[in-house]
């Protein structure tokens, strides 16, 4: 179980009595940003939680950098990261003095003004937490897993509840950590987000696994291909739409689209229909595939997915 | 840095941070001296103690330390350390590589330095202000008192956070039990002007014999106070108190479960 960093078979987990994690299995390589997708309730803050040690598992083989967090002690401590969800920091003291106090929990940490640096707060440093804005207190959360020098840092939603300045600033961040070579094992519930920033994406659904790969793999194999929608005159409806090229148009408000595999074919029949009946379409656009897509594809349970076209 | 500096240097941490809370500040210095300056102010002249008529500031002066010290050690640290927890605080130190009895040595040793320097201060004004007499005797009460009463109180203090699920509730019970505990004690009533079946409940707990045994230490001429049963009541309460803490000390805040 040593040639991936992170290394989950079968993983199970039951409370009171329901089981919540259904036999999840899925590997992590030395040096991968790994995305770990899924809504609220899809379990993956009990997963991540069994891999940082704080949760026991019910069933299944679990290896984070080769032990069993279960069971691992401080030397295994030394060499992982954690950015919780929800730990506050003290307000009173300053970024310079919270980082440093953790970094005196590790053997061998960092230099602590390039990690403070690394994470942008070189000229927050003197600052007291109490004072930071959301963005830049989650920047202190990363500089805290990251002071010890750990081979795989858990990100547990880093980007929940930024503003999207913020948001941009943690993926940069993010993006500097890939290139140091570290292993990071990210969650998050913005598609956006894991399609910038992971190498392999794993989207967990009720409990297992609903789809993995690569972005573009994701996408491809999930999604519908490219979107092509437009604004159409009021008298126009998707049937008449639907009709002229061939698959099911959905109407969206105003907007009327549809997903397309062949997408300089479908507009040429789109552009030519509408040329020869005097149809003005305004706000064409044309949106290759997304993760977001897939998202909504897989956590739209099935029957209750929207209806296509006519 | 080994275990034993993590911890002095944990321990200067969470000092600084006490600091730094203005209401920390009121909490723990200008409440009790306070409270000394108005018990002294209400009530003037002696009061009988143990058959002997004692001038109240030698009444008030040692209650208001052992008040003092249930106020630091008990009140304080469940309130700081129950605020810790549901914060999240704590859960983010057990996942890091330093051994949890290492934040748990920094917030008492922290508590240790409040409560001498709290200590020393009410002795200061009790002495210069209202004349209570310090003698060798009651120096050496005073000291085993305050190590003894203090790591009682520390160890109640981290059993109780067990019961406290929120910061409010903590907020809530560490004053509140102080303050009752206060007054079937002694420490705010004269015990001669109290009922006996209120003086009888306070004797089960520890505050009234920290609070007897340091009233004997300085009011009594030639004693240190020290008894066997003060002492074996005290010692037995924090003796619980640690088993309480270590069989249920709870380190996750309570909405991650």
């Amino acid at each position: 179980m040593s040639d991936h960093a992170i290394e989950v078979r079968r993983l199970r987990k039951s409370y009171g009595g329901v089981e919540r994690l259904h036999g999840v299995s899925f590997s992590v390589g030395y040096g991968e940003v790994f995305g770990f997708l899924g809504t609220n309730g899809a379990g993956k803050t009990t997963t991540i939680e069994i891999l940082e040690g704080y949760r026991a598992r019910d069933g299944g083989e679990v290896s984070v950098l080769g032990a069993d967090p279960a069971h691992a002690g401080r030397d295994w401590r030394n060499r992982i990261g954690l950015v919780l969800q929800e730990s506050e920091l003290n307000p009173v003291y300053t970024v310079r003095e919270t980082v440093a106090m953790f970094a005196r929990y590790f053997r061998q940490p960092t230099d602590l003004d390039a990690t403070i640096a690394s994470a942008g707060l070189a000229d927050k440093a003197g600052e007291r937490v109490g004072r930071l804005s959301g963005g830049e207190k989650r920047r202190v959360d990363v500089a805290i897993g990251l002071v010890g020098d750990p081979e795989v840092l858990f990100l547990d939603e880093p980007t929940t509840g930024l503003d999207p300045a913020a948001r941009r600033g943690m993926w940069a961040l993010i993006e500097g950590l890939r290139r140091a070579g570290k292993t990071v094992f990210l969650t998050t519930h913005y598609m956006e987000e894991a399609q910038r920033l992971a190498d392999r994406i794993v989207i967990l659904q009720a409990g297992a696994i609903a789809a993995q790969g690569t972005a573009e793999q994701l996408s491809r194999a999930l999604g519908h291909g490219t979107r092509i929608s437009f604004l159409a005159p009021p008298q126009i409806g998707p049937a008449q739409v639907s009709a002229a090229v061939g698959t099911p148009v959905e109407q969206d408000g105003r907007w009327l689209g549809f997903h397309s595999d062949q997408a300089q074919r479908d507009l040429t029949a789109l552009l030519g229909w509408a040329a020869g009946h005097g149809v003005e379409l305004t706000d064409i656009r044309v949106s290759p595939p997304t993760l977001d897509d897939v998202f909504v594809q897989l956590a739209v349970p099935a029957g209750e997915a929207r209806e296509d076209g006519s | 840095m080994n275990d034993a500096a993590l911890a002095v240097a944990q321990a200067r941490y969470a000092l600084k941070g006490f600091l730094r809370e203005p209401r920390t500040f009121v909490y723990t210095l200008v409440l009790p001296l306070f409270l000394l300056v108005i018990l002294n102010g209400i009530f003037r002249g002696r009061s009988s103690f143990f058959r002997l008529q004692v001038p109240f500031a030698v009444y008030y002066t040692p209650a208001i330390i052992s008040y003092q010290i249930m106020l630091a050690g008990y009140s304080s640290l469940l309130i700081a350390v129950t605020t810790e927890r549901e914060r999240g605080m704590l859960k983010r130190l057990r996942g890091t590589p330093m051994p949890s009895w290492i934040f748990l040595a920094g917030e008492i040793m922290r508590t240790v330095v409040v409560v001498a320097v709290t200590v020393a201060v009410l002795v200061a004004v009790g002495a210069g202000v209202y004349h209570v007499p310090v003698q060798a005797h009651t120096v050496i009460g005073l000291a085993v008192y305050t190590v003894a009463g203090t790591a009682c109180m520390c160890a109640l203090g981290l059993a109780s956070t067990r019961a406290c699920a929120t910061t409010e509730a903590a907020s809530v019970a560490g004053p509140f039990i102080t303050l009752i505990l206060g007054f079937v004690s002694g420490v705010f009533i004269p015990v001669s002007m109290m009922p006996s079946w209120m003086l009888d409940v306070g004797k089960l707990f520890p505050l009234e014999h920290l609070a007897r045994g340091l009233q004997q230490a300085f009011a009594v001429p030639g004693s240190t106070g020290i008894t066997a049963i003060d002492l074996a009541v005290i010692t037995a309460w924090g003796a619980a108190g640690i088993a309480a803490a270590l069989a249920g000390f709870r380190w996750q805040p309570h909405d991650s479960w």
